[in-house]
């Protein structure tokens, strides 16, 4: 069989498997992992759902083969927080300011939103819209997905200025 | 109506937390033993005639387990029909897999199983089907009157449904009378839903028991469920249909699919599970589809500007098959296209073309053609008689002194606020400094536009199988509350709503209730989440078995506590004796009596602690009202349209769930404006469709949408409760107050649009003509 | 939607893919970001017997400073020159170019030379290459050559790489004083192929006077285009030089294509006027640069 062996790190646990190069990231990580969080709902790069952080960088899932991803570091939506199910302060401004309604792209916007605040702390409105382009939502119309990400920018600026 | 203690709060909605966190489950994630995987073979011909299918390369891939075409699954499931339709709805057979002839490219011709999905690809890729291609039936125009080249070759004819022009003498007296007569032609391009998640189903059939469950992307579980029943010849109680999390639907996920139809059946053939989870360029060019609508209107106006008459002709596009029937949206457009307006007169007609596409989809709003042309013809009548838009929507609409006041079309318009929704959405626009503002921005050269847009909806519409809802209730013998629903909720957090009024209208702490939509062995029979239904009537069902409940737990603690029923208090899961609230017992101890301590209830009383309701509204239909209005500017050298503000004023009566509406609405202006500026399903002459992938189907973006303020009004319907629907009416409001904002715009430059969708192109295309920027 | 089966292979050196991509011929395809390889795989629109995937070849990363260019490695990513202090500096317009990009988690696995290869008709950093003047650097069994970007791009999504050469680094003149860069683009949506763009490069005098102009256009071809009378006729202008003309003529030469977005019409009028704004805002710049 055409099959090679992988192994990277999934939210902080060593992974190894062996698999056909064609196996996406995004496939990997739903059926070898097990981690279902990552949503396929274009598998062409246009949606964004799949967005996962690979060596902390935010990129689609279903645009990297498995294969390629050999040694690097993968967070993926249910690895963002520090228990599981506990909110990060994203995940949490999703909650409160509906930025979700059927919950299937949210994933993918919670880790584009959550390396896009970690790069630019304190965005401005057309940067907020900029960097949310990437995603695609079909039901909230991103009224709350606009209000979720300015939230939790004001939440994490003030959680920095609190520690230091 | 005052906010209760729970009822018109945005309570904190429970059920996203595993969804932001990345526990839900959909059902690509639902795994089953042995499970194996689908991939449809699909004709690449819109309309031609199947000479011959070779499946042996495919069946020799490793992995493989079967390829089935027509004479596999046709033959056990028979021609598919909705529950809501019967089988002898007047429409051709709409079979599983394409016989004989394919109808539109897409069509699903064979469908392969194998041990992953890849495989099943690479398989799928090796049948050889040959189809002597046909001309395509596209236009839907053209095809009412081909009778060369026909979709369905046994109707004799492309013509799916007529609906005769419901005018008469009077509709002519009224235009012979008039000041003048304005006409107009407003198109709708096709679109489709698109819900992030794609359809999909893991079927299973247990040959032992007999017994075929379904793990389902629905809308509406029930009907699935009936369908299962139906198409594979298994008693009704046999079939269990199960949903967790639905990704999205607006309407594509309501009647079962011929696809998903082809997997259950194969699950059943092979004796093993079969997983299929449709990709999007399936659901793009296979999932079905809606819009694509025209309408001529003609409107008679008097001299003081009063509009009298409405003469309207429609034609829509059906597509090869329409998943329920012809999906025909005539009979809601003839009751609501003359609007909030005080039009004594109405000829209506209405023509369903088949065509060689995919079908019609009943699409969030799905008669709202008749808001979009109304509100773009309203202005277009204002313009004509040189009036200003919103004076002219104020002259023209039906006061309250008017109510019950009784449309042309036979619906008695009452219980709404329509002059109020218009004061409210000038007010928070500010409708005249925005007039200043345009014309000075105009001396500029820059193009500004305001649009308006008002409509009544016919949420809840109480008819049929739709008519009814059901909540089961259960305090269970700890005390704890499980409300239990035939719903399809696919993120209208019905989960949360259903838990305010219950926790409302029981007493209970809101904590204490958890809702179940997601068994339908364990749920009672309902219609889906869809038609902005669920707040009229599951909510209906919800309050009634509610207060049935909450007579048995007063009556019950009022023996424990050696006091009157009628004196009984209860409030967050405790009863107390009013006026005495150190005389109360909580609901774990009523519970222990009522199942585990029969002796302690009172005489007569039966043990146990639940409830069924099942609730019809009163009236066939429950009106909503919302005056839409918006402010763009164009760029008049590149056709850009850049939103400034959007402003939505609305009466869904009471809320149950502020959030929750005002969501819904947002959600539902953004869908109006894909299908204004972005969204278009096309077609070529041949009948291959241009928009396959999620480049060349354009979604609204998050870069370019405008941040929606909303303004209330609530005035009760007649529904328990007082509530309206509120699912859809942010869409059948929007588009045409985008294209009358964006024709507000071009204006001055003589340009005008009245095709959909209004890209860059189109609006360039405009100028142009009319002598240019 | 899962692409169809292929044999994986991960090279080191530069050396080994080229021996890679010689042992299989057509039936390989070299995977750099893979933001346009991969969808075209998934969607069975390409399929390849085997993948050179170039992310693990050393020395392809990076940008660094080399006799009046700036050298960026082909494998650098979008994101990595949106970022680069020297690129801001030295070649703006490639700055400029970047955050039209699709969008940031795309700029973040795509590279600088996966594009240019790539050589959509409507992508951004082809056509910044065009402008620039830039030179390909290509590796291929007989060694290094250098290409024109004139030279490169000869149809679509087709250059003039041979099936065993890949392109390594591309190397883009840095600016001089008296020079202002734009880039200005129509699409539907933020982050969306262009349906017209162009990226312009103005030179001027110490009197405002235009010496020297670069007026590439993209999503209006086969490949981008250098509209070179309209770079003629801005060149010796003013301040009141007819920028809407210098838009209409630059692209009165190209005939652009019908597609379900936008009329070849209207690229070409929208065109006109992108242009006509990106030659004001880069002379605009370039007149800033006295200071």
């Amino acid at each position: 069989m055409n099959e090679i062996p992988v192994t990277m790190t999934v939210n902080g646990e060593d992974r190894a498997a062996t698999i056909e190069p064609r196996l996406t990231l995004a496939d990997y990580l739903r059926s070898e992992c097990g981690l279902t969080g990552t949503h396929l709902a274009c598998e062409h790069g246009a949606c964004g759902a799949c967005t996962v952080l690979v060596d902390g960088a935010a990129q689609r899932s279903c645009l990297v083969f498995a294969v390629q991803a050999q040694g690097a570091e993968i967070t993926t939506v249910e690895g963002l927080a520090e228990a599981p199910g506990e909110p990060t302060a994203v995940q949490r401004a999703f909650e409160d300011c509906y930025g979700l309604q059927c919950g299937f792209c949210t994933p993918g916007f919670v880790v584009s939103v959550t390396a896009f605040l970690r790069d630019n702390p304190e965005p401005d409105d057309r940067e907020i819209r900029e960097a949310l382009s990437g995603n695609l939502c079909r039901c909230t119309g991103y009224g709350g997905i606009y209000a979720a990400v300015r939230q939790a920018a004001a939440e994490l600026a003030e959680a920095q200025g609190g520690a230091s | 109506m005052t906010a209760g203690r729970y009822v018109g709060q945005s309570v904190a909605r429970r059920e996203h937390r595993p969804l932001v966190t990345g526990h839900g489950r959909y059902v690509d994630d639902v795994t089953v033993a042995g499970m194996a995987h689908a991939a449809f073979v699909r004709s690449d011909v819109a309309r031609g005639t199947i000479t011959a299918i070779d499946v042996e390369d495919a069946q020799a891939v490793p992995g493989v387990f079967a390829v089935y075409l027509a004479a596999d699954l046709n033959t056990v499931c028979g021609p598919i029909h909705s529950t809501l339709m019967g089988p002898n709805a007047p429409m051709p057979p709409m079979r599983a897999l394409a016989e004989g002839d394919v109808r539109f490219v897409g069509e699903p011709v064979a469908v392969v199983v194998a041990e992953s999905r890849a495989v099943a690809e690479d398989a799928a890729e090796m049948v050889v089907v040959e189809v002597a291609a046909l001309p395509a039936v596209v236009d839907p125009v053209a095809a009412l009157t081909d009778t060369e080249n026909l979709v369905h070759p046994e109707k004799g004819t492309n013509v799916a449904q007529a609906m005769p022009d419901t005018g008469g003498p009077d509709v002519d007296a009224a235009f012979a009378g008039a000041a003048q007569v304005v006409t107009g032609r407003f198109a709708q391009s096709r679109g489709t839903n698109v819900p992030m998640e794609p359809r999909g189903l893991v079927a299973s059939w247990e040959p032992g028991t007999g017994e075929f469950t379904a793990h389902v992307s629905s809308q509406n579980p029930h009907e699935y469920h009936a369908h299962f029943a139906r198409v594979l010849g298994i008693d009704h109680h046999r079939v269990r249909v199960l949903t967790d999390q639905v990704g999205g639907g607006f309407g594509q996920k309501v009647f079962v699919s011929r696809d998903e139809t082809c997997v259950a059946v194969a699950a059943k053939l092979l004796g093993r599970p079969v997983k299929w989870i449709e990709d999007r360029r399936e659901n793009l060019i296979a999932a079905n589809q809606a819009r694509n609508e025209i309408v001529d209107l003609e409107v008679a106006v008097d001299d003081d500007g009063a509009m009298v008459a409405m003469k309207a002709r429609h034609v829509e596009d059906v597509g090869a098959y329409a998943i329920n029937s012809h999906a025909s949206a005539s009979g809601s457009m003839s009751n609501f296209i003359t609007g909030p307006y005080r039009i004594g007169h109405l000829g209506f007609s209405s023509t369903s073309a088949y065509t060689n596409t995919v079908g019609r989809a009943a699409y969030r709003g799905p008669w709202l053609m008749e808001t979009t042309a109304r509100e773009q013809m309203v202005d277009r009548v204002a313009r004509a008689i040189g009036m200003d838009p919103l004076e002219f929507r104020r002259r023209n609409t039906v006061t309250a002194a008017e109510f019950p006041f009784s449309m042309p079309g036979g619906v008695p318009i009452d219980r709404v606020s329509l002059t109020e929704v218009l004061d409210q959405a000038a007010e928070m626009m500010d409708y005249d400094g925005f007039r200043v503002r345009q014309a000075a921005a105009l001396s500029e050269g820059r193009h500004l536009g305001l649009g308006i847009s008002a409509y009544i909806e016919p949420s809840g519409i109480a008819f049929g199988a739709l008519a009814t809802e059901q909540a089961n209730i259960r305090i269970d013998a700890a005390g704890k509350v499980r409300i239990m629903m035939g719903s399809g909720d696919h993120g209208q957090n019905t989960a949360t709503t259903m838990r305010q009024l219950v926790a409302e209208y029981l007493g209970c702490d809101i904590d204490d209730v958890t809702y179940s939509q997601h068994d339908t062995t364990a749920t009672p029979h309902g219609s889906g989440t869809a038609g902005s239904r669920t707040a009229v009537i599951f909510g209906g069902a919800a309050i009634g078995a509610s207060k049935r409940l909450r007579e048995k737990v007063a009556e019950i603690a009022a023996h424990l506590l050696e006091a009157s029923p009628d004196d009984i208090e209860i409030v967050g899961s405790e009863a107390f004796v009013a006026g005495t609230p150190s005389r109360s017992v909580g609901f774990a101890e009523i519970a222990a009596a009522a199942y585990l301590a029969p002796d302690r209830l009172p005489p007569g009383v039966e043990p146990g602690l639940e409830a069924v309701h099942r609730y019809r509204p009163p009236s066939l239909f429950t009106l909503s009202n919302s005056c839409h209005m918006c402010t763009v500017e164009v760029d008049a050298a590149t056709g850009m349209v850049t939103f400034d503000r959007y402003v939505v004023s609305e009466d869904c009566g009471p809320m149950i769930n502020p959030t929750v509406v005002e969501g819904q609405i947002v959600g539902g202006v953004v869908q109006g404006i894909g299908t204004a500026l972005y969204e278009n399903m096309a077609y070529d002459p041949d009948g291959n469709p241009l928009a396959s992938t999620f480049l060349d189907y354009v979604l609204p973006g998050a870069a370019e949408m405008p941040e929606i303020e909303i303004g209330h009004i609530e005035s009760p319907s007649a529904s328990e409760g007082g509530f309206k629907g509120v699912g859809e009416g942010g869409t059948i409001g929007a588009i045409a107050c985008v294209a009358n904002a964006v024709n507000d715009a071009i204006a001055p430059l003589g340009a005008h649009i009245d095709r959909l969708p209004m890209g860059p192109s189109e609006v360039l295309a405009a100028i142009d003509s009319a002598g240019g920027a | 939607m899962k692409a169809a089966p292929f044999r994986y292979h991960a090279p080191s050196t530069v050396a080994e893919a080229v021996d890679l991509l010689t042992e299989h011929g057509d039936e390989a395809k070299v995977l750099a970001g893979g933001q346009s390889l991969v969808p075209i795989m998934a969607l069975r629109l390409g399929r390849y017997g085997h993948l050179v995937d170039l992310n693990r070849v050393d020395g392809l990363r990076g940008v660094e400073a080399a006799n009046g260019h700036v050298r960026v490695g082909a494998m650098t990513t979008q994101s990595a020159v949106e970022h680069d202090p020297m690129i801001a500096d030295r070649v703006p317009l490639v700055a400029a170019a970047a955050p039209h990009i699709g969008h940031f988690q795309i700029r973040n696995r795509g590279t600088v030379g996966g594009s240019i290869a790539h050589a959509d008709p409507a992508a951004e950093l082809p056509a910044v290459a065009m402008a620039l003047d830039a030179v390909m650097e290509v590796g291929g069994p007989e060694g290094a050559r250098e290409v024109r970007a004139a030279d490169f791009f000869t149809s679509m999504w087709t250059t003039s790489l041979a099936d065993n050469e890949i392109l390594t680094a591309v190397r883009f003149p840095v600016r001089s004083e008296l020079q202002g860069f734009a880039v200005s683009e129509v699409a539907r949506r933020h982050g969306d192929f262009a349906l017209v763009g162009t990226a312009c490069a103005v030179s001027v005098d110490g009197g405002g006077v235009v010496t020297d102009a670069a007026i590439a256009l993209f999503g209006v071809g086969p490949t981008p285009v250098r509209a070179a009378s309209a770079e003629e006729a801005l060149v010796g202008t003013g301040p009141d030089a007819d920028l809407g003309e210098i838009g209409r003529l630059a692209l009165s030469g190209v005939d652009p294509n019908d597609d379900v977005h936008a009329s070849g019409d209207y690229r070409r009028r929208a065109g006109a006027a992108i242009v006509a704004r990106a030659l004001g805002t880069a002379r605009d710049e370039a007149r800033g640069g006295r200071s």
